[in-house]
């Protein structure tokens, strides 16, 4: 190691710690953008009140802080509101060279994005900052997550300067995992960031998290390491024909308590309680591990162990009829309440749970939350690697499951929330590396309130009540649903021909759309999904 | 005659071999695969590599390009089409669901555009020069230089949402049984593929009648006394015909690869839908099937129409 990287290096610690990043405000290696006042420059250049009342016409809330307002972020954070002579100021204290041209990437291909970027090149180019954009396609995580060799001097591997992206967290963790050692793709180590994920990773007790992400937050804020835009929301939107009779809102990305049991819709003509929706299937129905609650069919098809309320906050048992962690938190344990079904009726068995456990552990795409949690589990790594066939801390005593881990998790009861077990007997001879690929998925037999009924692939899918279902039976008579992908681009001419009854969207631009329309109620839900800029560090081999 | 069709068979084969492996090749330099469009970028970082490496494996892309594509045709010559990446369906399953909503679609448009195109363009060259002509030329060009996803958009603004004749998209809707509960759905999407059909169509059969009406072989008609209605339907419309059915040959190919943009424009779950979406999920065995599909349309249609042309110009078969 030179002389040169050993100060860098130190450098790079020191300005981990928010007491003297301030005063030692400078490059800690021949990338301008290891400077802070460069970062900082580029935070006070973006007026991102305008960005958001334009672009996003109103449909977005701007950031100040990684996490979404909240018990758990600090109220003091730099607020880096727009300041372009702030700006310029700072860039000639760091000596920026004009002639430099960033490389920004993204990998959002809607409008939205397009025009965000053109905008950031003007305010940009106003406090003298030249910026190219480009949209990364592909395999985009060999593009921009990619971690260099040396996590402490570089040089990156991800050519980019600059990458606008996002951060949906499931747990509030998710968005300072990836300061862990060597897990940055484009930020030094800073050691007191490793400290502080192993802290919030490390314990179950909301306080000390607490403590750990106000910190975090400071360390980040302070020394703009990444520049949060703005927190997108969820747009829930319902007919005027549905009554969700008191049903609270909540993250719709996820699973929770929506009470979908108790809605109810007014009769069509033929006097039938039809309800449509969009997020049906086009090619098959994707595993309910990968996102969880986004594709609304399967939230009405699975049932999950524990249930949360709409903040993701665990409230109790779904499928399980009570449940316990142990003092250490080291041990889970459940009881599937008696006479639960899949929609065959076939029994729902503590070996259906145990096989869905598993699987859930080695199908590849599996939500990170919940894959963390899983890979925790006593004998996880010997059954991924396939030296074991069954994970050896899970077993069952009659209906009772009991989970052992080899590592505390902080967000156990979170991921069971939102696990929904499949009927094992239904992949008799299917890898779980390959399930998405099983002929199950294409009329999937599920738990939930809803059975799927008829499935004309691309066209529509149709569910109705699954009679007995132990929360009570629903009392919609049919659910149709039109296929689409998260993003629906056909929402608000369905929307407007009576075709869409309920759904959601993120998309800011069908939200004034929707609320043209007399018969539709819109609702924002503040979710955890920051929008952000990160910004590479690292000397890399572009530069 | 025989021997030309053969012939003909015989370069049709390495010709389809040859485009095929170019498609494959473009898939290959298309940056990512299956499973890189399976992980949401978002959380692209928290993924596990070598579990994603795992299911690559799984999915037969760890292999090199050539023994991927070799194994991809020597099943394909065995009858085997393989099975989606994405959703692991039998492709032979996808193509006989989503082919039907196409052929239907496009069928229909096709017989539409045919009849309608060929009368309005003999109208046309019989009134040449008059006001007729001139707004059916009018309507021609617009209905060429209109791109079809603003004719689709404007016929759901006005036949959907305004007038509610139709409904806005899909195929059919539960408890529909036979074609005709279903008509409601194929009306909007057929009538606006139809469109561009029919205006070249039309623009096609105007100059070949105006061409087949300045022979002479129709003033000899003419000079024996025949009505009017016979000299130029059964003299002239018949001569001006042929080069109308060479172009309806040549689209023939739409039949399979379908209308992308209408397809996606009123949510018709065909063949055209399914290749936008294999496409974007790198869907390397569902590209290729639809790809080799569209690639047999268009050289039968192109042989199609070489014997047809031969059968009625000997030239073309003599200069052989």
């Amino acid at each position: 190691m030179t002389f040169k990287t050993l100060i860098a290096a130190g450098l790079a610690a020191l300005l981990s710690t928010t007491a003297i990043a301030p005063v030692l405000a400078q490059p800690i290696n021949e990338n301008p953008l290891s400077d802070p006042r460069v970062r900082k420059a580029i935070a006070y250049a973006l007026d991102m009140e305008t960005i958001v009342e334009t672009i996003f016409e109103g449909q977005a809330v701007r950031a100040v802080g990684m996490l979404p307002d909240g018990p758990n972020k600090p109220t003091d954070l730099i607020r880096y509101d727009y300041d372009p002579d702030k700006a310029r100021a700072l860039l000639a204290e760091a000596g920026w060279d004009s002639s430099r041209v960033l490389d920004v990437v993204y990998y959002y291909t809607d409008q939205a994005t397009a025009d965000l970027m053109a905008a950031m090149q003007a305010y940009l180019a106003d406090v003298g900052i030249s910026m190219n954009y480009r949209l990364v396609e592909g395999d985009v995580a060999s593009q921009i997550s990619v971690v260099p060799d040396d996590p402490v001097n570089g040089p990156s591997k991800v050519t980019w300067d600059m990458l606008y992206g996002a951060r949906a967290a499931l747990a509030l963790q998710e968005y300072f995992n990836r300061y862990a050692y060597g897990l940055k793709p484009m930020i030094p180590n800073i050691p007191r960031m490793n400290e502080l994920v192993a802290k919030v990773n490390g314990t179950t007790d909301p306080e000390v998290q607490r403590e750990g992400y106000f910190e975090m937050e400071h360390i980040i804020n302070e020394n703009v390491y990444q520049i949060p835009l703005y927190y997108q929301q969820l747009y829930t939107y319902e007919s005027d024909r549905l009554d969700r009779n008191g049903a609270p809102y909540g993250n719709e990305q996820y699973n929770y308590n929506w009470g979908v049991e108790n809605w109810t819709i007014a009769p069509d003509a033929s006097g039938k309680a039809v309800m449509y929706t969009n997020a049906g299937p086009s090619q098959f129905f994707e595993v309910p591990w990968q996102n969880l609650g986004i594709w609304v069919a399967n939230k009405f098809a699975f049932d999950t162990i524990l249930e949360a309320d709409g903040a993701l906050t665990p409230i109790g048992g779904e499928m399980a009829e009570s449940y316990s962690v142990s003092e250490d938190g080291l041990t889970f344990t459940f009881t599937l309440k008696d006479g639960l079904t899949w929609h065959d009726g076939s029994p729902i068995t503590a070996d259906d749970v145990i096989w869905s456990i598993g699987a859930a552990t080695k199908f590849p795409v599996t939500q990170p939350v919940l894959q963390a949690t899983m890979k925790k589990i006593e004998g996880a790594d010997a059954f991924i690697k396939g030296e074991a066939e069954t994970l050896s801390g899970v077993s069952a005593e009659g209906n009772t499951i009991t989970i052992k881990f080899a590592r505390l998790d902080p967000n156990v009861l979170l991921s069971f929330s939102q696990f929904a077990p499949l009927p094992s007997k239904q992949f008799e001879g299917v890898d779980p590396v390959t399930l998405q690929q099983a002929a199950f998925w294409q009329k999937p037999i599920g738990s939930g309130p809803f059975k799927i009924d008829e499935v004309v692939m691309n066209d529509y899918t149709t569910l109705v009540p699954f009679e007995g279902y132990h929360k009570g039976t629903p009392k919609i008579e049919q659910i149709i649903a039109r296929p689409s992908s998260d993003n629906d681009g056909n929402l608000l001419v369905n929307a407007q021909a009576g075709r869409a009854d309920f759904g959601y969207t993120k998309a800011a631009g069908d939200v004034p759309g929707l609320e043209a329309l007399a018969y539709m109620n819109v609702y924002p839900v503040d979710i955890p999904y920051t929008r952000m800029l990160w910004i590479n560090q690292f000397p890399h081999p572009t530069r | 005659m025989l021997t030309y069709i053969i012939r003909r068979i015989l370069i049709l084969i390495p010709m389809a071999f040859a485009i095929c492996f170019l498609v494959y090749l473009g898939l290959e330099l298309t940056p990512g695969d299956a499973v890189s469009h399976m992980i949401n970028p978002d959380s692209a970082g928290s993924m596990d590599p070598a579990q994603l490496e795992a299911l690559r494996q799984s999915l037969g892309l760890g292999q090199p390009f050539h023994v991927r594509f070799w194994a991809w045709f020597t099943n394909l010559m065995q009858g085997n089409f393989g099975y989606s990446m994405s959703g692991g369906v039998p492709i032979a399953s996808i193509i006989a669901t989503r082919l039907p909503a196409t052929l239907e679609l496009a069928a229909v448009a096709l017989v539409f555009s045919t009849l309608v195109g060929s009368l309005l363009g003999v109208l046309s060259a019989l009134k040449r020069g008059s006001k007729t002509d001139s707004a059916l030329t009018v309507v021609g060009m617009l209905g060429v230089s209109i791109p079809e996803f603003f004719f689709g958009l404007v016929a759901i603004w006005v036949f959907a949402l305004n007038l509610g004749w139709f409904p806005v998209g899909g195929r059919s809707m539960p408890g529909y049984v036979t074609f005709w509960d279903r008509l409601p759905h194929l009306v909007m999407p057929a009538m606006v593929l139809s469109i561009m059909l029919t205006a070249g169509v039309m623009r096609y059969a105007r100059s070949s009648m105006l061409d087949a009406l300045s022979r002479d072989f129709i003033k000899t008609a003419r000079s024996k006394g025949l009505p009017e209605w016979r000299v130029n339907l059964l003299h002239g419309f018949r001569v001006a015909l042929t080069p109308v059915v060479v172009l309806i040959g040549f689209r023939l190919p739409v039949l399979i690869g379908g209308s992308v943009i209408i397809e996606q424009v009123f949510q018709w779950p065909g063949i055209g839908n399914e290749f936008i979406s294999a496409v974007r999920s790198q869907d390397y065995p569902v590209v290729m099937t639809i790809a080799l599909l569209s690639v047999m349309a268009v050289l039968l249609a192109s042989l199609i129409v070489d014997v047809l042309t031969a059968v009625i110009d000997p030239r073309v078969r003599l200069g052989d």
